[in-house]
């Protein structure tokens, strides 16, 4: 734990953010909803995550049969809301909520790309009454390619509701990790806003 | 709501091992008594997975008809007016909505709307949120609601 404050604290200084203990963000995404203490990071950096994005970026412990540790960063995309309630794109193999809801869930629709290393990649789901064409616009293949090659191995993405939440598997984070986490988010959240603004 | 890997896999359970439990005592000439306990628990397991198959049908039913609004109906917007939740199914809330419907060409009016939710999506049905509508052609009265 001490290091991980430590790690913490180190990034908090170079990219010029606020360190906080613990902090707790409200439920917004489905990670969040499933988090230990009701989206509470801990420790937790915010400020400028990265270039052009401001967010919090932290540490989240989500427990099932036994405690996950994700390290994630939020940000908001406030023009999505009205174009894009809702857009999951989760590693595939990641254990989510949805596949143990007693038989019976919320329904949604899992996307179709013709990328293959995408779908390799990401299970990719949003509302079922979404407009399909301002999504093939969103998935452009600069997105694709950039999705099926550049992030972090294990990113993931949530958005709903305007607040975007990336996310990856890690207990102990190193400043390298949480940059790539903070910039792999921004990347997103560029995109979605750019769309959203055409 | 729709049905997922568990619900399948729930439903082949039940049907298979209720019928099996019906019918495997009276195949192997067991004891009366026995064969109705064990068949009356097949039965009612056997009846819950037609249950969920009824339900799983009927909830396609609606996802068909809703997807038929989505692409031919009139795209309009619903303003959260009220949100409020009673119960829950499957641990989602069932929230109650009550919306400002604008419909182009129909007019605004106050609609009402129950709707299984995500928690997350429960947590942002606030008033003042305006959320996409789809109303249908035919009936302005039935709608969707994209959230």
């Amino acid at each position: 734990m001490a290091d991980l404050e430590a790690t913490y604290s180190a990034f908090a200084a170079e990219r010029g953010l606020e360190l906080v203990p613990a902090v707790g963000i409200g439920q917004l995404t489905p990670l969040l909803v499933e988090s230990t203490v009701g989206g509470q990071l801990a420790p937790a950096a915010r400020g400028r995550i990265s270039a052009e994005l401001d967010g919090i970026v932290g540490q989240l412990a989500y427990k099932r049969n036994k405690t996950f540790r994700f390290t994630v960063a939020l940000t908001r995309v406030l023009s999505s809301t009205p174009f894009v309630p809702r857009l999951f794109c989760i590693r595939q193999g990641r254990s989510t909520r949805d596949d143990e809801f007693y038989g019976f869930e919320a329904r949604h629709s899992k996307l179709w790309t013709e990328s293959e290393k995408l779908n390799d990649r990401f299970t990719i789901s949003t509302s079922p009454y979404q407009d399909a064409n301002w999504m093939r616009q969103l998935f452009s293949p600069a997105l694709v390619d950039w999705l099926a090659n550049e992030p972090p191995a294990d990113f993931s993405f949530e958005l709903a509701y305007g607040a975007l939440l990336g996310s990856i598997e890690e207990d102990a984070p190193g400043p390298d990790q949480l940059a790539a986490l903070c910039d792999a988010t921004a990347h997103v959240a560029a995109r979605i806003a750019r769309e959203c603004g055409e | 709501m729709q049905i997922n890997r568990t619900g399948i896999w729930l439903i082949g359970f039940f049907g298979v091992a209720g019928l099996a439990m019906c019918l495997v005592p009276l195949a192997l000439g067991a004891d009366a008594e026995v064969a109705l306990i064990i068949g009356s628990t097949g039965a009612i397991w056997f009846l819950v997975a037609m249950g969920l198959v009824w339900y799983a049908r009927h909830n396609q039913k609606k996802a068909a008809h809703n997807d038929w609004i989505f692409q031919n109906g009139i795209r309009g917007t619903a303003t959260v007016l009220d949100a409020g939740s009673h119960a829950t199914v499957n641990e989602l809330p069932l929230m109650k909505l009550t919306l400002d419907l604008d419909i182009p060409g129909v007019g605004r009016r106050e609609a009402t709307r129950r709707e299984v939710m995500p928690v997350f999506t429960a947590n942002r049905m606030e008033q003042g949120l305006v959320l996409p509508a789809y109303a249908n052609p035919e009936d302005p009265g039935d709608f969707i609601l994209v959230w």
